[in-house]
């Protein structure tokens, strides 16, 4: 090899390390983009809150003054209150009106005692007040037995408020409050059902078909015509099953009651798109069973949907869990189908027969509003981003064992 | 009656209702899959039948010209012109500019995973490319408004170009490219993988070095699988939704040759601005989803022409 020819080989193997060197650092940059931006605003509280803010009244259990210290970690604006406990900052919401925040909530503050006295079902329930609920007004009793009120409707800003809680009261007595909302409880649970509904529609249809394709049908035109089509949809992309599910498929929910966009349609639609991915994962299970297992069970004298129910199925489980996984994998990622067939309005109660949205689409929804909330799209995102990672690698280790078992 | 030994009549009757069952478990196996091949077909008829409506003479919301549709180089809602040429272009050249991108970098990174990189590397290599392929789309729309869009900004800044924060063709092309590389290259992978051994023993045993080998003989042979590859990530590209409406901009008027200016493309056009479930606004997206209908499908007739006719020598 003389040294030209070295050179030019070196030139080229060195091409091909830059090329996957970009694409690693650009899934590396994927990544940490996701988990900088997400990271800080992932929560417990971001799961377990509902999406829309609520005004409550409520009153306290124990609302007696007490003497609580300031948290060391106290932002320089806010100003805290040592006879309850809490801290308040002056902020402004998304209509650019005014509004007290609570910071910080002492574990043992009246706040942890309030419970709801609006009427209706939820009156009477224990409702603590946490961090970044907005305070409207409240009332206190003052040293002479008097009752005071004190709040935004009083004219107070956040110093003013906590001055007077710290100066002249004896207990508080009752708050009107805006809990934070923008919670993603709703949509958690959407996903939850659209999963649910989607597996239980496309899991039979598709495990039978291809059982048929696999087992029954003969090798002919036909077959091959009818895995051509199904193989077709693949390609699809999801946007056109989007559509298509709302002129084809929101009659079938009709039958079931729904009027517009539902959960059951989002799940239709999953079921359509998903159909191609179950057929394949499970015949490619199939195909792996022994064809000597088949003989000796019909040979046994067992009818041919005996041997499938019997014999061949159990041994294709593997397969079939790989491809229930990477159902729910697409179930979670998917957004353009779903925004036509589910609609983009979260709702903190979703119902089957109703329009709801998925975390996906809760993302969709926040980046097209007028003023995007990055950070809780980012954290949405970091989410789902997780979740299709792990279902993935976990479908990665099972074909791995599967290919192994009849080696 | 003896439990252990049941007479003849029971046994036939057991298995005449066995003659049974096993018939209608068959039925069912082929509805099933019949049902399944059906839905591509449902689909692009419900899809033509509602697209076409808005063309023809009684449509309630106001015939339009099918001609006009096709050529048009506007889409304005307000005034109610719904013209789909610019975007058709539009989406092709966005498509093609990523696909140009993208093509050669997971080309050769295909190349590297099977041929070049040491076995520990390959096994991760491989997996993370399919990880890549399984991250949602609106992730990377998330990722594009938030990383691609500033990049995008600052490179406007510094060719003295105004660009509306980012959102601009450009950012669709690169977001796009990022996007379509995982199918590039996991289909790139399987292509070099099947090239026979024996080639590549042949050309080495004529003196050509490793390198050599690699980039004329398996590249060469692998060419077949590696270019089906491309048009299934143009493919991927031409319906990419989700993110790419994000970054889009969505231009009324077009097409523009200007890559930070904003563009629209089907989909884009199909997602946005979407407020009521009825009337000509909401019917023509289903003209426009019938335009990329048309397309995906011409696409997939492509890949089965290029297997066929581009050869290659990889498939025994």
């Amino acid at each position: 090899m003389n040294k030209s020819r070295r050179l030019k080989d070196g030139i080229l193997n060195g091409l091909t390390w830059l090329s996957t060197a970009v694409a690693v650092a650009v899934l590396l940059l994927v990544f940490i983009f996701m988990f900088r931006r997400g990271w800080s605003d992932l929560s417990w509280d971001l799961i377990t809150t509902d999406y829309w803010p609520q005004n409550l009244n409520v009153a306290f259990r124990q609302g007696e003054a007490g003497a609580y210290t300031a948290p060391a970690d106290l932002a320089a604006g806010d100003s805290f209150s040592t006879l309850y406990g809490f801290a308040l900052r002056d902020a402004t919401d998304t209509k650019k009106a005014k509004t007290l925040i609570i910071t910080y909530v002492d574990p043992d503050s009246p706040l942890e005692s309030a419970y709801i006295t609006t009427a209706g079902s939820q009156q009477g329930l224990n409702q603590a007040i946490h961090e970044d609920a907005s305070v409207q007004m409240l009332y206190y009793q003052d040293e002479d037995g008097q009752q005071v009120l004190a709040g935004l409707l009083a004219g107070d800003d956040a110093a003013s408020l906590v001055q007077k809680l710290d100066t002249g009261s004896v207990s508080i007595q009752s708050m009107y409050y805006q809990t934070a909302g923008g919670g993603i409880r709703g949509s958690i649970l959407a996903t939850l059902l659209l999963i649910g509904l989607t597996l239980v529609i496309v899991l039979p249809i598709g495990i039978l078909a291809a059982v048929y394709l696999n087992e029954v049908a003969g090798r002919n035109r036909l077959t091959a015509l009818l895995r051509q089509a199904i193989e077709t949809l693949n390609g699809v992309p999801s946007i056109i099953f989007g559509l298509s599910g709302v002129v084809m498929l929101f009659p079938v929910t009709q039958l079931f009651g729904a009027s517009g966009q539902s959960i059951l349609l989002g799940a239709l639609t999953m079921a359509v798109i998903l159909l191609p991915v179950v057929i394949r994962q499970t015949e490619e299970a199939l195909i792996v069973v022994p064809q000597s297992l088949r003989m000796g069970s019909l040979a046994l004298g067992a009818t041919r949907s005996q041997t499938i129910f019997k014999v061949v199925l159990p041994n294709a489980l593997p397969g079939i869990l790989t491809a229930t996984l990477l159902s729910v994998s697409r179930v979670i990622g998917e957004s353009a189908a779903l925004i036509y067939t589910m609609s983009t309005v979260v709702t903190d109660n979703p119902k089957i027969l109703q329009p709801a949205t998925s975390l996906a689409v809760q993302i969709w929804q926040i980046m097209s509003s007028e003023q995007p909330d990055f950070k809780l799209a980012s954290a949405v995102s970091l989410i789902i981003l997780m979740m299709v990672l792990l279902l993935n690698l976990t479908v990665k280790l099972i074909t791995r064992r599967l290919s192994r078992r009849w080696a | 009656m003896n439990d252990r030994q049941p007479n003849a009549l029971m046994l036939q009757h057991n298995r005449q209702r066995r003659k049974i069952s096993d018939k209608i478990w068959r039925a069912l196996f082929l509805i099933s899959c019949v049902l399944s091949a059906l839905m591509i077909v449902l689909i692009i008829i419900f899809i033509a039948v509602k697209g076409i409506r808005v063309f023809l003479p009684g449509y309630e919301y106001g015939q339009q010209n099918f001609w006009d549709f096709l050529t048009g180089m506007t889409w304005r809602q307000d005034s109610k012109t719904y013209g789909v040429g610019f975007i058709v272009i539009n989406t092709f050249t966005t498509a093609a500019f990523a696909a140009l991108l993208s093509f050669p970098v997971a080309t050769l990174t295909a190349l590297f995973i099977v041929k070049i990189a040491p076995e520990r590397l390959r096994v991760a290599f491989t997996t993370v490319i399919e990880l890549l392929a399984a991250i949602p789309s609106v992730v990377y729309g998330v990722f594009a408004s938030g990383a691609i869009t500033k990049l995008v900004q600052q490179l406007a800044a510094f060719f003295g170009q105004t660009s509306a924060a980012g959102i601009s063709a450009l950012s669709v092309i690169l977001l796009l490219a990022i996007m379509i590389f995982p199918t590039i290259c996991s289909m790139a992978i399987v292509a070099i993988q099947a090239v026979g051994k024996s080639l590549e023993w042949g050309s080495l045993a004529l003196g050509a070095s490793q390198t050599q080998t690699n980039f004329k003989v398996v590249l060469s042979a692998a060419k077949s699988g590696i270019f089906a590859g491309l048009v299934l990530g143009l493919g991927r590209a031409f319906g990419e939704a989700t993110a790419v409406t994000m970054v889009a901009g969505n231009a009324m008027s077009g097409p523009s040759w200007n890559l930070f200016d904003t563009t629209r493309t089907l989909t884009t056009t199909m997602l946005s601005g979407m407020h009521e479930t009825s009337g000509l606004d909401y019917d023509i997206r289903f003209s426009a989803g019938l335009v990329l209908m048309a397309v995906i499908l011409l696409t997939n007739a492509l890949i089965h022409l290029i297997k066929r006719k581009i050869g290659g020598v990889d498939h025994e």
